[in-house]
């Protein structure tokens, strides 16, 4: 099951900032910013469990989460990845000339993937370091 | 005109800043003393000869036309604040072309970087392909930005174009931007400018525009909803006199900036 | 039973957000030289100080790369090797300090002059917008404690504090009584725009859900309201326009309003024009009433970066000292852009974590590079780097001045000794201005 035209904007939780303070290559780290928090009636339409990983594809990258119901919906047709290590695979690097990438508003889509690993934060960056 | 040729021999891996490459700087040098002129890579400084096969010379800056050929897109600083005479680029050049310039021309033939012509004082800078953020615009903290001059875009130019520019009717001078296509902000911050855009344009136009022409041929996506529409028109005067015919919508604004005001924008029709 | 081993600190600073708390309570263990309890902290402080405390995460000694894997060293071998790198290094690239006090970020500027890199803090990928807005049309702005005192109208505009800034409502802007608040929340009245109905919205009086990166154009919407000119649209941004209409009336009839605003205007679309429009309306404002407005700063001492970077070069982020003197210009000088355009050759990651912050292709582009992370911690820039310089927490190990979000600077306490062979991030660029001059023959 996919969804289309979603619009993803990555941000603060604080589950993520108690994460990132705890050590970033923690297994809590992925349980709180390695999710995709879905608006309740969007998340119906995947069709899954609560917790099952789905791949967010955006014109930059794509990157596998764990989805979630967002508990700050509603929000129809947006998602939220909190920010960090898995968001930073799917924004926009363009800072347009002002510095800034842009993290929030990039067109998205999702996919459900069944019996898929979600990475930690070190898998995941290391993969990075070996693709040089 | 007297020509000196430029060929860049080696690409860069750092950006390399060739802020000497004006008729200023070289005219009335001869190819050796022009190739010891320094240019900065990285932390260091390098010599122009090591980047560039050099060839002519010429005796002042208004007689002397610099035709540089490769790909410069990670050169930058080409023709800053020069006052006279004529660049030639066949390739793409990168940020800062033309930036501050006084007078006399620079043409590139390809696209530019981000911050071409910024901050224009005279002279004219015409761009064949596209170009990038920040054409004709105030640099960080600067609030005059394009004050004379003219530049022309033959593609599309990024955001935040003209930033800053500002006219002046009693020194008469009308800062003028054209290009096939622009993204977001056009005009920000507008004091007086003239921008015309062959085709279309993306959010945002005329952003806090005080007063100033915008002159848009192609389609918006949507103006500001401080625009107001004001009437249809078949001709517009610019500033400097030259008249532009075709059917147009005329907009005020930016009414966010002032109840009443003399800046507009044109939509054709 | 009081335990007499542990001795108890009043009014540490919390060296987290730029909320800057002032009355936290660290209760450490003398013979350990470990906190055994946080008073007064969010979750997120609190965290930060326990994870001070010697464990498998923090480092104790200098590590090197060699052959895939990390060798402990000497701090004199560790300083030699990171100075050799960043000499031989043609465009060197200094990141970070917002997680450190200003004495260090002082000397971070010395050291970027010195090789003649590029000195850039987190305020690029956070901030910087407004401050390039503040730039062009200036900042009306005031203090937490005014806007305790005084508020009666606070909105924020895309800044979720109760995830970000946890006690930021709490001390200073809704949940607390004020001089002129003497009943606290009910005296004042929250607005939240945000294009998420956030916890933050779930607690406000007046909720307004806009479109994803069309803040710019309901401000603006708003601005010429405000000047009497009626829209036409009927809506703006997803905002019906009686709601503008209805917004702008409640601004003009309060007393004294402030606009705190976050990341959700620094890093849609509009970025730094977002701010431009929020600081032009908010100077507008004025001619009713009074209005003021505030960054929500994120790391606890970015603020300070910016100042101590602004006093020391003009600057306060995103510069470049190549050709002997401080150049500024986001967009070219900024790290994720330089690291996007594969312009750097080596880099000094001071006190954050950009492998962790920054989008990947910078990040990937980054590990291409010799990488020298001064860290008190594993984090995905330290595994990744080539030299580890373990640090001391600032604020926690040792003491140090920080910027608040409005400004104000408080004095960061030293509450236990850290563990192993850490040094200072101060102590650790001096020795490596020391190596490095030494190396350039000055």
């Amino acid at each position: 099951m996919s969804l289309n035209n979603l619009i993803l904007i990555t941000g603060r939780t604080i589950n993520q900032g108690v994460a990132l303070e705890g050590g970033k290559t923690t297994r809590e780290n992925v349980r709180a910013a390695g999710i995709c928090a879905f608006d309740k009636n969007d998340f119906i339409k995947l069709n899954c469990l609560a917790g099952t990983p789905v791949k967010v594809i955006t014109d930059f990258g794509e990157v596998l989460v764990y989805s979630t119901i967002s508990e700050e919906g509603p929000h129809p047709g947006i998602i939220f990845i909190p920010m960090g290590p898995w968001a930073n695979q799917v924004v926009n690097p363009d800072s347009q000339s002002s510095g800034t990438p842009t993290f929030k508003g990039i067109k998205a889509r999702v996919e459900v993937v069944k019996n898929a690993k979600v990475l930690d934060a070190v898998q995941l960056i290391s993969k990075l370091k070996e693709s040089n | 005109m007297a020509e000196i040729k430029l060929k860049l021999k080696k690409q860069p891996k750092f950006p390399l800043e060739a802020d000497v490459i004006t008729p200023d700087i070289l005219a009335g040098k001869p190819a050796a003393e022009i190739k010891k002129l320094l240019l900065y890579y990285g932390n260091e400084s390098v010599k122009l000869g090591d980047f560039f096969d050099v060839m002519g010379k010429s005796t002042n800056p208004r007689d002397t036309k610099i035709i540089i050929d490769g790909d410069l897109s990670n050169v930058k600083r080409i023709g800053e604040k020069m006052t006279d005479g004529e660049i030639i680029i066949n390739g793409d050049v990168g940020m800062h072309v033309g930036n501050q310039m006084e007078g006399g021309k620079i043409t590139v033939n390809g696209n530019a970087g981000d911050w071409a012509g910024a901050m224009l004082k005279g002279g004219e800078l015409e761009i064949t392909g596209d170009a990038g953020n920040y054409i004709g615009a105030a640099y960080r903290g600067f609030w005059i930005g394009m004050e004379n001059g003219t530049i022309k875009v033959g593609g599309k130019i990024g955001r935040e174009s003209m930033l800053w520019a500002r006219s002046s009717k009693g020194a008469a001078q009308f800062p003028i931007l054209m290009c096939g296509a622009a993204g977001s902000f056009l005009g920000m911050h507008n004091h007086g400018g003239t921008i015309m855009v062959e085709g279309d344009v993306d959010r945002c136009a005329g952003a806090d525009q005080v007063w100033g022409q915008i002159i848009i041929k192609g389609k918006v996506s949507k103006l500001l909803p401080s625009f107001k529409k004001i009437g249809e028109t078949n001709e517009i005067e610019l500033p400097n006199g030259q008249k532009v015919s075709g059917k147009f919508i005329e907009y005020s604004g930016d009414h966010s900036v002032n109840k009443e005001t003399k800046g507009r924008l044109y939509l054709a029709a | 039973m009081v335990d007499k081993n542990v001795k108890t600190y009043y009014d540490v600073i919390c060296p987290f957000c730029g909320t800057l708390c002032d009355d936290l309570e660290i209760d450490v263990d003398q013979k350990e030289q470990k906190v055994v309890e946080v008073r007064n902290g969010c979750q997120i402080g609190t965290r930060k100080f326990y994870s001070s405390n010697p464990s498998e995460h923090r480092y104790t000694t200098p590590l090197i790369r060699e052959n895939g894997s990390f060798k402990e060293t000497s701090w004199d071998e560790a300083i030699d090797k990171a100075a050799d790198i960043l000499v031989k290094a043609k465009r060197p690239l200094l990141y970070g300090f917002a997680s450190t006090e200003c004495d260090a970020q002082a000397k971070g500027v010395e050291l970027a002059e010195i090789l003649g890199g590029i000195l850039d803090n987190t305020a690029s990928v956070c901030h910087g917008p407004t401050l390039l807005a503040e730039q062009d049309v200036g900042v009306p702005t005031s203090t937490l404690g005014e806007y305790k005192n005084r508020a009666d109208l606070v909105i924020f505009w895309g800044s979720n504090p109760v995830h970000a800034h946890p006690r930021h409502l709490g001390r200073y802007s809704d949940f607390v009584r004020g001089y002129f608040r003497q009943d606290g929340r009910n005296d004042r009245f929250i607005v939240v725009v945000d294009p998420r109905n956030t916890n933050t919205a779930q607690i406000a009086d007046l909720y307004i859900r806009v479109n994803p990166n069309e803040d710019y154009e309901l401000f603006n919407a708003i601005r010429a309201t405000l000047r009497g000119v009626e829209i036409d649209e009927k809506e703006v941004a997803g905002v019906p326009k009686d709601d503008i209409v209805k917004l702008v009336n409640i601004m003009k009839d309060s007393h004294y309003g402030v606009i705190f605003f976050g990341m959700g205007l620094t890093q849609t679309i509009s970025h730094h024009r977002n701010i431009d429009a929020a600081v032009c309306l908010t100077r507008e404002l004025n001619n009713y009433t009074k209005f003021l407005i505030t960054p929500m700063r994120g790391h606890y001492n970015i603020t300070g970066a910016n100042a101590v970077f602004t006093w020391n070069t003009g600057y306060a982020y995103s510069m470049d000292f190549s050709r002997g003197y401080a150049r500024y210009n986001p967009g070219e000088f900024s790290s994720v852009d330089v690291l996007m355009r594969d312009e750097i050759d080596a880099s000094l990651i001071v006190a954050s974590d950009p492998a962790s912050n920054f989008p990947a292709g910078a990040v990937k582009n980054m590990f291409k590079h010799p990488l020298i992370s001064i860290e008190p911690h594993h984090t995905p820039t330290s595994v990744n780097a080539d030299i580890i310089l373990p640090a001391a927490f600032a604020g926690i190990e040792t003491e140090g001045t920080a910027y608040r979000m409005d400004h104000v600077p408080l004095r960061l306490r030293k509450v236990k000794d850290p563990p192993g062979n850490v040094l200072s991030d101060k102590k650790i660029l001096e020795r490596l201005i020391e190596k490095v001059k030494e190396k350039k023959g000055e």
